[in-house]
């Protein structure tokens, strides 16, 4: 960018308003596979092709600007995940929508999308907790047994340290699946920027405390299914916030 | 054979992808990727399907195969015949090759994720020597037999093309068709041949292998390395390459394309998923180069230059922008200073991406006042790095190489650069050029201590705050390469290489100076690949077997292990890289023209030692033979 896109872009943001989307979306398939920093470029390129006015940060290297609620590990699908897209003009929801829709990559759908005050704070800060669908052989009753245990603790590695982490706070409930068998289960976890809580800590403390075979953790078939604010047990999920 | 299981889509498990390093690499499903829906509902329906199917293998890992212009074009262009269905694979890293040893995955295509051997055609995109090896692991991981020889009536065709095989030689046990040249049209003739073929099979007169090599190899730029037999003197010289059966031509003639503006370009080309090595969309300004530098072989085998109108760049760089989502818009040429219509260009294409945040990337480009107003113009990040490529220390060795750049250039536009706050500078020079001295090695240390003192001049005379100097001078060794004016040199000894580098090291201690050097061993096997011969096929197949793959990359390389290969074979390095060539010896590759004549070749060699220089294409047609092919460059008017 030169020197007057530069000023233009920063008038832009002093003077005109950001018209933010929030948009609910899921991923499935091999769009599974690829890391947060990638899911942020495929959607930034995805916007750029359905011809955006998109709003861009400032400084020495503009981007534009997305955020999203929670990031997502490589490997794990989702049904319900949101990111906020910051527009310099005002747009029909449904024509973003559409727009997005038309110009993503087979495995990412856009599912919902409302618009949001610019004031509204910012989504990352909101989300308190998460539910993921975990599909393995006999992992409900693993995952029971690890419930009614009073403390788990862990080997967590962050910023390329070993530390100790008793995960048991951060699990907050379990439930069966919709067809209550005990290959499936369904976890809800602290999660968000304060605390989180992946599920392959969960599913390393599975292998560690409850004799779960690893290649069946390796295997485990992980879905993110609600993301939610607020705190626990009075949850409000991102869905019905609109 | 009647395997029931054909075209069953390999499955990989999640503990499998997320146990290997990048696991977006083998997963596929990225935007623009083409399925043909039709072929997988026939062979849901039948079991078999009259399309044929084209595995595009690129035997390097997908972040650097993907980066690759050819990849695009072809698969876009094979995409578009209505009988082919082209998908891509690409070389598995070693941990993936590994888990697909252990568990007996074969190795897939990224779109319907089918194993390779169910293919009809193998085409491998060859860029550079040092993949070979990664050619036999994608083979053998697909189990397919190894050896052209080896493979029967029901195995897959296996081809290649690209900038290596001028001389494939090396890798001729191993291929059943090498497409010498550009591939656009060259391929769809071939998928003409390849459909009457498939369609024979179904008939009860099915169509032999050989009948349908013979057909191919009519195609002009087909090189069907079976039927060419090599004898050998005593000396270990190539006495002859000859045609062994009727009808085939002595020689293969490469293949160009002559409308550039009307050759295929893929607009809306596949977006990966993941961050890949030049992450950017392409347009691509001309093929060949003006100049003639002695020591490349781009120079020489892409000849004659062929532009693409402004115009047409233009259109394709809007839609490509538009379509693909990518931010960046790479100018890609063997010397973008060159492109005659490059202000114009660049002009239109800024304006249209005006508030896009679309940045261009020009590479290869010269650095004068046009290109420095240009770089502030175009880049988000400005005032990166000037790169210059004097390739010599001295103006005698420049002659020598016919590169046309001389002190008082590099000297003039840097002060114009330091002055406009320009602090960072590469410089890249080549050690080992013939008839180089250590005066003209000494002459690459103190051209840097002359630019380093020119910086500080500058702020001394402008009164600038000036920013920390930071130089990197990098040299890589003179690899002696088939078709250029330098085919017939020796490469310096390792000692020779050691010395020089050393002469170097001790004059470039500055901290404003960074002094990284190529590692020398790979520069020995590369020549030795490069210029090497069929005996090297038995050789490559040995070395692959005990594991070397990814030569490519330098911590995976060992030139120790490939040596005892070599010596096991009973043959020597310095016999391929040491030895100097006459005039008369016929080398490996004088089978396949790529319309420059050796006379030529021979005349600039002379031309070389008299430290004479020869203008550029545009400036005066020197009659090297490229214009035999009837369009570019050598059509304009002087
Ligand atoms: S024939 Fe002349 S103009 Fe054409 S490529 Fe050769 S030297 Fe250049």
């Amino acid at each position: 960018m030169n020197q007057s896109e530069r000023e233009k872009a920063m008038t832009l943001l002093a003077h005109q308003p950001a018209f933010i989307y929030r948009l609910r979306f899921s991923r499935s398939g091999s769009l599974s596979f690829i890391g947060h920093l990638d899911l942020m470029r495929t959607f930034e390129r995805s916007l750029r092709r359905a011809g955006f006015p998109l709003l861009h940060s400032q400084g020495y290297n503009p981007r534009p600007m997305l955020v999203f609620a929670l990031p997502l590990g490589v490997g794990i699908s989702t049904t319900d995940d949101y990111v906020d897209v910051s527009l310099a003009e005002a747009r029909d929801i449904m024509e973003v929508m559409a727009g997005l829709q038309n110009a993503l990559p087979d495995g990412l759908r856009i599912l919902d999308g409302w618009p949001v005050p610019e004031t509204g704070g910012s989504i990352m800060a909101m989300v308190t907790a998460a539910r993921y669908r975990l599909q393995a052989q006999q992992i409900f009753p693993a995952l029971q047994r690890l419930f009614l245990r009073s403390e788990v603790t862990v080997e967590k590695r962050s910023k390329g340290q070993l530390r100790m982490l008793d995960i048991r706070p951060l699990m907050l409930a379990l439930e069966h699946g919709e067809t209550e068998n005990e290959n499936e289960a369904i976890v809800l976890v602290c999660a968000g920027s304060h605390e989180n809580l992946r599920p392959d800590l969960l599913l390393q403390a599975l292998t560690a405390f409850e004799d779960f075979p690893l290649q069946e953790a390796a295997n485990c078939g992980v879905e993110r299914s609600g993301l939610y604010a607020g705190t626990y047990p009075d949850l409000k999920c991102f869905k019905e916030m609109i | 054979m009647n395997r029931t299981n054909k075209y069953a889509p390999v499955v990989l498990e999640r503990g499998d992808l997320l146990s290997v390093e990048n696991p977006a690499r083998y997963t596929g499903g990225e935007w623009g990727i083409t399925i043909k829906q039709e072929v997988l509902d026939e062979i849901q329906r039948t079991g078999e399907t009259k399309y044929i199917r084209y595995a595009f293998c690129f035997p390097d890992i997908y972040e650097i195969g993907m980066s690759n212009l050819a990849v695009r074009i072809l698969y876009h262009v094979l995409n578009q015949c209505p009988d082919v269905w082209c998908e891509r694979a690409f070389s598995p890293w070693k941990d993936m090759d590994r888990l697909m040893r252990e568990k007996y995955i074969p190795l897939f295509s990224l779109e319907s994720k089918t194993s390779l051997r169910d293919f009809d055609i193998l085409g491998f995109s060859l860029q550079y020597e040092m993949c070979y090896t990664n050619v036999l692991q994608m083979l053998d991981l697909s189990g397919i037999p190894l050896r052209s020889c080896d493979r029967g009536e029901d195995d897959p065709i296996i081809t290649a093309g690209g900038p290596v095989v001028y001389n494939i030689e090396p890798m001729t046990d191993f291929l059943d068709l090498v497409m010498i040249g550009e591939g656009e049209e060259m391929i769809v003739e071939f998928m003409a041949e390849m459909k009457k073929y498939k369609d024979s099979k179904k008939t009860g007169q099915p169509m032999t292998r050989e009948t349908f090599l013979q057909n191919a190899a009519k195609i002009e730029g087909v090189y069907i390395p079976a039927f060419y037999d090599v004898s050998y003197q005593e000396d270990g010289t190539i006495r002859e390459v000859k045609p062994n059966r009727p009808g085939i031509p002595a020689k293969i003639r490469k293949r160009v394309i002559l409308d550039m503006d009307l050759a295929p370009y893929p607009t809306q080309s596949i977006v990966p998923n993941t961050k890949i090595v030049h992450d950017r969309a392409y347009l691509e300004l001309f093929r060949g180069c003006i100049r003639g530098c002695r020591f490349c072989q781009a120079g020489f085998v892409y000849r004659p230059v062929r532009e693409k109108s402004a115009k047409v760049l233009c259109e394709q760089g809007i839609e490509i922008e538009k379509a693909t989502g990518y931010d960046e818009l790479g100018m890609l040429s063997l010397s973008t200073s060159d492109y005659s219509e490059l202000p114009g260009l660049t002009d239109r294409l800024l304006s249209a991406f005006d508030g896009h945040h679309t940045s261009l990337s020009l590479p290869s480009m010269r650095v004068d006042s046009f290109s420095l107003e240009l770089t502030e113009k175009v880049s988000e990040t400005r005032k990166s790095g000037l790169t210059f490529a004097p390739e010599a220390g001295t103006q005698r060795l420049r002659d020598v190489i016919n590169k046309g750049i001389t002190e008082e250039d590099i000297m003039t536009s840097l002060a114009l650069a330091f002055e406009g706050g320009w602090s960072s500078v590469k410089l890249y020079f080549m050690l080992g050029l013939p008839t180089e001295t250590l005066e003209d090695v000494i002459g690459i240390a103190d051209l840097v201590r002359k630019i380093e003192k020119l910086y500080f001049e500058v702020g001394r005379k402008t009164g600038q705050r000036m920013r920390r100097l930071e130089m990197t001078v990098s040299t890589s060794m003179f690899i002696p390469k088939p078709f250029t004016p330098f085919q017939w040199e020796r490469q310096n000894t390792m000692d020779e290489f050691v010395q020089k580098q050393q002469i170097l090291r001790d004059r470039l201690r500055s901290k404003n100076i960074k002094y990284i050097w190529h590692d020398l061993d790979t520069s020995v096997w590369e020549v030795v690949i490069a210029r090497g011969d069929r005996r090297l096929g038995p050789v490559l197949l040995e070395g692959y077997l005990a594991g070397h793959i990814f030569d490519a990359w330098d911590d995976c390389f060992s030139l120790g292990k490939w040596m005892t290969v070599l010596e096991k074979h009973g043959l020597k390095s310095d016999f391929y890289a040491i030895r100097a060539r006459t005039p008369e010896e016929v080398f490996p590759w004088d089978h396949i023209d790529c319309g420059v004549r050796k006379d030529f070749l021979l005349r600039e060699r002379e031309r070389a030692y008299a430290e004479q220089t020869t203008p550029s294409c545009r400036e005066h047609c020197e009659g090297c033979g490229a214009a035999g092919f009837g369009g570019g460059v050598c059509y304009e008017s002087k």
